[in-house]
């Protein structure tokens, strides 16, 4: 069987990069909620902020455990996998790398054990202090590694000497055209993830009857949060999505599945197509007529740019971009309906008791996942065929390391990776059933030797 | 000023610091295999629960402050080690894993001991092979990696990857001595006094089949003579005074000489390969980056590196003293 290295270099840094995604999404909103939970308690000494933050927190510790040791794993998978690339643009993404590291990864692990462990050693002010380190440290993160991924995206303050990147202006480096607005795009997905988490699984106890206080805070403060973050989202977005389409033309064209130069007048606005790279056309569309011209020109009878307009040898496949903005629009389209039920039903005064909402609510619990893998599938697939956008084709990136070796650790990833993700999901499960109540003795189960735990306060 | 000397001095700093403290965590992890009491693993893991974040953080530093200084040696070296690389990897990620989940697994938490003892031995031996891999040297075409991504699995390397396993048992044991009480307490001393020779036998015979392996190294002892004996018989010594300070009244002597053998043993690697940065093939300056890319890095380095330092040391300091019977509370 004769594979191809570069095929398999590129599917095991989707894979592994896909699977890390999930968690610090998940971590970066949830250290957010629970700073926002713990300051509440410390200003209200409302003990139900407290017994929320304790939940969440067993949580937070597995999603931050496996992002952290994946996300080791992508930090040296630039040269395993991709060494041409290192040697390349290590010169202007290395630099910023470490910065994360320094500025954001020893700040949340420093003060992660006190997050988790030391609430009665240092007390309750300072160890929101400490939450609030671990919140701003996955924040700097998500900073630095946007900077860092939409540099790859719209490369600029560089030259390129002999085949190396020569970094002439660090400003422009890390502030490139694309960060300023991709950056707040990721911040605000992984608030909106948390937020569904947290709603999700209040909603599941309201549903049962269960842990009613504690489910209708976290219901409440959920959907407040979703709402006035999803709001915020449909701007960034669409500003985003203006500016994507002067800098990478191609892959917007992608993304709205038209092929040809000017699509047909008015244009329908596709949501499902089968696209057939090679002969540059549609060999099935599905779409709603007229509604692409209002949205995407905004007017009756505007024609779209189809991937045409981009030589065939520098497009990306339509497929992979198109479903990755489908499946991220789609699901905040249905986000954004949720926010706006929630609004109508909490000024009823039904939020708590609609029983089909708080199943929609049960249903949309891993959506902020869902959506943002999606909008990175958008984003990475929609570069191609390039690394750096423009400057270095992913496949003259790839290591030396042959097609064995490279099939190995990608079944070995698959596998161990499966082991995490299977006993993540699990371990979840198991603390929601176990419920807010024995969210303390969860944490304590390390406790037999001098028998009752200490109780909550 | 030589930009790529500091940078090289700042990765060295990085390195050093995580195989001293994430040496300890596998070594603790790796002793887990022979601690068949589950309430004093349990012990043994909360010992570095709160701080195993940060210590293997540095091993991030070291390699991306590779890929930011010196990114060509790091497309070289990378693709060399792919084997060792992707296992330690794994074996890493399993063993940080297992913290949370073995608290969360009721039933299945010594399955998840030996993954974390697994984890934990397996990342040991891996970085001993890249270390063995690297003073063997690597094949090296132009800026590329030529060699075969199995040339590292040598008999020399698997010496060398024993010998760092052991070295982290030392270091493991001193930890336990230090944080435990009673029972786990003998423990730790019993593992001291066998691990503790084994190493400086398995050192000693490192240095030597490295001469004899590495031409280069045998360069270095005629070219640093005074150096490396001095550093031989310092290693020597702090070995000794380690025999001697087990189960002594100075909980802590036994981990700061462990320590110190770590540091004697970087030190007499930096010595050997210095000024190369894949040795013996490539200087450090050959396989930088431009300036500028120093610049941001040591100039991000110097601001926030003492504050890392700071606080990491409060972390240390708020979970001080004997791990607590009861595991650390909420």
């Amino acid at each position: 069987m004769n594979l191809d290295p570069a095929l398999l270099a590129r599917i095991q840094f989707g894979f592994t990069v896909s699977f890390h995604i999930i968690f610090p999404t998940i971590s970066i909103g949830l250290a957010m909620f629970l700073a926002i939970t713990e300051g509440l308690w410390l200003k209200t000494k409302d003990p139900l902020y407290l017994q929320i933050y304790r939940f969440w927190l067993g949580i937070f510790a597995m999603a931050f455990g496996v992002g952290v040791v994946t996300g080791i794993v992508l930090s040296f998978e630039f040269g395993l996998a991709f060494a041409k690339f290192s040697q390349m643009a290590g010169p202007a993404i290395g630099p910023m790398i470490a910065l994360e590291v320094l500025t954001s990864f020893f700040l949340e692990a420093g003060f992660l054990g006190i997050m988790l462990f030391g609430l009665h050693r240092v007390g309750p002010r300072l160890h929101f202090l400490a939450t609030c380190m671990v919140a701003l440290g996955t924040l700097l993160s998500a900073s630095w590694i946007l900077s860092a991924n939409s540099w790859m995206q719209t490369p600029d303050g560089i030259e390129v000497v002999n085949g190396h990147v020569v970094v002439t202006d660090w400003l422009k480096v890390v502030v490139n055209p694309s960060w300023l607005y991709r950056l707040p795009h990721m911040l605000a997905a992984a608030y909106i993830t948390g937020s569904f988490l947290v709603a999700g699984v209040g909603a599941w106890y309201l549903l049962r009857g269960e842990h009613v206080a504690f489910g209708r805070r976290t219901v409440s403060m959920g959907t407040a949060f979703a709402t006035i973050l999803i709001a915020t989202q449909v701007f960034i977005g669409d500003i985003l999505y203006q500016k994507m389409l002067q800098l990478q033309p191609a892959k917007m064209q992608a993304a709205e599945g038209f092929w040809d130069k000017q699509s047909e007048s008015p244009a329908p606005y596709y949501w499902i197509i089968v696209p057939d790279q090679e002969h540059q056309r549609n060999r099935f569309a599905l779409g709603t007529p007229v509604l692409g011209s209002i949205g995407l020109t905004h007017s009756l009878d505007g024609r779209v740019e189809g991937l045409k307009n981009t030589p065939i040898d520098r497009q990306p496949q339509m497929g992979w971009v198109f479903y990755g903005f489908r499946v991220m629009y789609g699901i905040a389209i249905i986000m954004f309906g949720v926010a706006v039920a929630s609004l109508w039903l909490r000024w009823q005064r039904r939020l708590f008791t609609t029983r089909w909402f708080l199943r929609l609510l049960v249903v949309m619990t891993p959506s902020g996942v869902l959506a943002t893998l999606g909008g990175w599938y958008l984003a990475e697939t929609g570069r191609q065929p390039w690394v750096i956008y423009g400057i270095l084709r992913t496949i003259d990136a790839v290591s030396p390391v042959p097609a064995d070796a490279l099939l190995s650790s990608l079944i070995a990833f698959v596998c161990i990776y499966g082991l995490f993700g299977t006993s993540f999901v699990l371990f979840a499960f198991r603390i929601i059933r176990r419920g807010p109540q024995d969210a303390l003795k969860a944490r304590m189960v390390y406790a037999p030797v001098s028998g009752n735990p200490v109780p909550a306060e | 000023m030589d930009l790529p000397l500091l940078s090289a001095l700042f990765a060295a700093f990085a390195l050093s610091l995580y195989v001293m403290l994430d040496g300890f965590d596998l070594g603790v992890g790796a002793l887990l295999l022979a601690q068949s009491d589950e309430q004093l693993r349990d012990r043994m893991v909360d010992s570095i629960t709160p701080t195993w974040d940060g210590n293997e953080t540095w091993l991030i530093m070291a390699g991306v402050a590779l890929l930011a200084a010196f990114p060509i040696a790091y497309g070289i070296l990378l693709p060399a080690f792919y084997l060792p690389l992707i296992a330690m990897l794994l074996a890493l990620g399993l063993r940080g894993v297992s913290f949370e989940f073995r608290y969360q697994a009721e039933s299945g938490r010594q399955a998840w001991d030996v993954a974390f003892g697994f984890g934990s031995i397996i990342a040991a031996l891996m970085q001993g092979f890249i270390v063995g891999g690297l003073i063997r040297g690597v094949a090296v075409d132009g800026e590329r990696f030529s060699g075969s991504v199995f040339d590292v699995f040598q008999p020399f390397s698997l010496l060398v990857a024993v010998s760092v396993l052991v070295g982290y048992m030392v270091l493991g044991g001193g930890w336990l001595h230090l944080k435990a009480t009673r029972n786990l307490r003998g423990f730790a001393e019993r593992s001291l006094r066998l691990t503790t020779p084994v190493f400086v036998a398995l050192a000693v015979a490192t240095c030597a089949a490295a001469s004899y392996v590495q031409p280069g190294v045998s360069d270095a002892w005629t070219s640093h003579p005074v150096v490396l004996g001095l550093i031989g018989l310092l290693f020597l010594s702090a070995a000794a005074a380690l025999m001697q300070a087990i189960g002594g009244p100075l909980a802590l002597r036994p981990f700061l000489l462990g320590l110190v053998l770590f540091a004697l043993g970087v030190a007499g690697l930096g010595v050997t390969i210095f000024p190369d940065i894949v040795p013996f093939r490539m200087t450090l300056w050959q396989a930088a980056s431009a300036s500028l890319s120093h610049v941001f890095l040591l100039i991000g380095a110097a601001i926030v590196t003492p504050v890392v330092l700071a606080y990491s040391a409060f972390a240390y300091r708020v979970f001080r003293g004997k791990t607590p019977d009861t595991g650390w509370e909420l």
